[in-house]
């Protein structure tokens, strides 16, 4: 038998520590799925997702009652929608858009990713439409998630679809006024967008999967921070230095067992379903709740604002130990695999946009060095789509330089302004909205259009 | 003639029991099959599978440990095992659990928890308790083999949690191979 230290220290990280299976997420093939009509295609679609998930979420929980870890995300990724769509105009997007719906509905899954393109060399005519579509299909929707990938360290940035999706986001927060402007919270910018990353708003089906795919998400920032907790107070009481590796290394060894538990959760349900096993994510998702946040280890690790002069440091360092500690955990590891810094899905972050600690710009710096990018960042309503679109530029940039995904989710909320509180509820969180310097000041270099080159693969320094 | 003898003894941990009771089986011919042992709170307790290649009684096993110079009292028991053990069927079986469960010490606990497991004919496999500040923990791995609905058991633990006072959990034994074990 297994030690009883070794045996409570689990049921710990489950019961106090928010240890839980983030997501599991199934990937869905779309692409043979085509009728005489929009409407029949969106007939075929719902009619595959109903087939091929329908036994998902009653399975994703017999796991979890099973093995006794909370699986607390159970969703659907679907090939990009503008290649099962070519030839539709904007309104047979949306209605797309509404037969993923309420397919995501008849299977009981909150959320469906997928309703994206991938533009980042050129535009088709079909892409300009599904951008076209984005407004009233995030507004007409409930659980469906939209995303586009205007850039990659292979081919550069569409700085013409960038030009574009800077209004677009405008536009989709205006047609969700009523809600804060929620709908931009369901839409994600991508520079190397990856096809199988099981988080949400940005999770897609890649063209590059096979049938159906099963791919898992780990999280566990609350299990890092109390691992971290013990150590310093050990440390503290023996009266025993502690230094910067060591505390990698409780990163890694706790991070090694919030993957395993996610590949066993995975394995199981895809073993059940007949289904392939992707792979896992290794990511440190926070959610609002007290006590599973990326804020918090910062703060346990030695700067007392968020923002304040080394939280880049941190991140880096925790984003490189997750990845150290996960890799040998899964058999296979994919999507994004780092930690999340999103401002208002973390109680932390957003109590730092509060006190003025933490600004875009640092935000910026952070994500460098972690997945994903400004993700859920409420800014005042009236920034113009091309600062929106600049704003995306620079973090695009980030990812295509460094060769790594960065993504931008956010959300101009109408009517609104710096330090004014908005609130989404549930995983989406709240916080208080973020201020945007120098607005306005950089239409001449977003109306440039064209593409932004892609970097050399050689003398990285 | 082969004979299978299971033998239990208990004494005052001092060093040197398993020597002693060792040395005495092998003087009677014995060969150790299986050994486990365990020490709580300075009392040894030794379980032991001996094959012989003759016949032996009880009895004379009994005398011949108990007659070992010792510090401390040896308690022996044995007794012949007839069935062979089925060697292919050691692995846990898959429906092997592990309840924890914690709370303020009184008496009872484990009789209650011990219980709810007869109740629902869940078998202990292996059962280990610890008081530290007057909290007792109980880990016990458990064979829910006989179980046909989990989802029931997982409802009835929530009464049990309520009469005993104690926070228990009841996980699959593969989430704690996964995180403790490195798989080879």
């Amino acid at each position: 038998m297994l030690r009883s230290d070794q045996i409570l220290a689990t049921v710990e990280m489950i019961q106090k520590e928010h240890l839980d299976v983030r997501t599991v997420t199934m990937g869905i093939n779309l692409l043979d799925c085509r009728g005489d009509t929009p409407t029949k295609t969106g007939a075929l679609i719902m009619e595959r997702i109903a087939d091929r998930a329908g036994k998902f979420v009653t399975t994703c929980d017999f796991v979890s009652r099973k093995l006794g870890v909370p699986v607390v995300n159970k969703r659907i990724a679907i090939t990009p929608i503008s290649f099962v769509a070519g030839g539709y105009s904007p309104a047979e997007f949306v209605i797309l858009a509404k037969a993923l719906d309420e397919a995501a509905k008849a299977v009981g899954v909150d959320i469906l990713g997928g309703f994206s393109a991938q533009v980042e060399k050129g535009m088709t005519d079909t892409d300009q439409a599904f951008l076209q579509s984005l407004p009233e299909a995030l507004a007409v929707t409930e659980r469906v998630c939209a995303s586009i990938n205007i850039g990659s360290s292979q081919k550069g940035i569409n700085m013409d679809a960038l030009a574009m999706v800077g209004h677009i986001v405008k536009d989709i927060a205006y047609e969700s006024r009523t809600q804060n402007g929620f709908g931009a919270a369901k839409f994600v910018v991508f520079c190397n967008q990856p096809g199988d990353n099981p988080f949400m708003a940005g999770a897609i089906h890649g063209v590059e999967e096979a049938e159906t795919v099963l791919n898992v998400g780990v999280s566990g920032p609350g299990v890092i921070a109390r691992a971290l907790e013990r150590l310093i107070a050990a440390r503290q009481s023996e009266g025993a230095p502690l230094s910067l590796d060591e505390i990698a290394e409780e990163i890694k060894q706790t991070t090694f067992r919030v993957t395993r538990c996610g590949e066993l959760v995975g394995r199981q349900v895809s073993e059940m379903l007949g289904v392939s096993f992707g792979a896992v994510d290794l990511s440190l998702a926070p959610t609002p709740k007290v006590g599973d946040s990326v804020g918090e280890i910062l703060h346990i690790l030695g700067v007392d604002a968020i923002g304040a002069p080394g939280s880049t440091a941190i991140i880096a360092l925790l984003n490189d130990a997750v990845k150290k500690g996960g890799i040998f955990a899964a058999k296979t590891v994919g999507g994004l695999s780092g930690a999340f810094i999103p401002v208002m899905e973390d109680a932390v972050l957003a109590e730092a946009v509060g006190k003025d600690e933490l600004s875009l710009e640092k935000l910026e710096a952070m994500t460098s060095v972690c997945s994903v990018g400004l993700d859920m960042v409420a800014i005042p309503g009236s920034v113009d789509g091309d600062t929106i679109g600049a704003i995306i530029a620079d973090e695009m940039a980030v990812g295509l330089i460094n060769h790594k995904t960065t993504a931008v989710r956010i959300i101009p909320v109408p009517g609104m302004e710096a330090g004014d509180y908005v609130d989404f509820g549930g995983l989406f969180g709240a916080s208080p909205v973020m201020a945007v310097r120098n607005v306005g000041k950089s239409s001449r270099f977003v109306k440039w259009g064209g593409r932004l080159p892609a970097p050399i693969h050689s003398f990285k320094n | 003639m082969n004979t299978q003898m299971i033998i239990s003894v208990m004494s005052s941990d001092r060093p040197g029991i398993v020597a002693d009771v060792s040395g005495a089986i092998f003087a009677l011919g014995g060969d150790i099959a299986d050994l486990n042992q365990s020490v709580l709170r300075g009392y040894l307790t030794m379980i032991l599978m001996v094959n012989f290649d003759r016949p032996i009684t009880p009895k004379t096993i009994i005398e011949t440990i108990a007659a070992v110079q010792s510090s401390t009292t040896l308690d022996v028991m044995a007794r012949e095992i007839s069935k062979q053990p089925d060697i292919e069927d050691i692995s846990l079986p898959a429906k092997t659990y592990i309840m924890t469960a914690r709370g303020r010490n009184r008496k009872g606990l484990v009789h209650g928890v011990s219980a709810f497991c007869r109740r629902h004919d869940i078998n202990i496999l292996d059962l280990a308790t610890t008081m530290a500040d007057d909290r007792y923990t109980m880990v016990l791995q458990l064979d829910l083999s006989r179980v046909s609905s989990i989802v029931q058991v997982r409802e009835q633990l929530m009464t049990l949690r309520e009469e005993t006072g104690l926070t228990i959990m009841l996980q699959h034994h593969d989430l704690f191979k996964v995180t403790n074990e490195i798989p080879f």
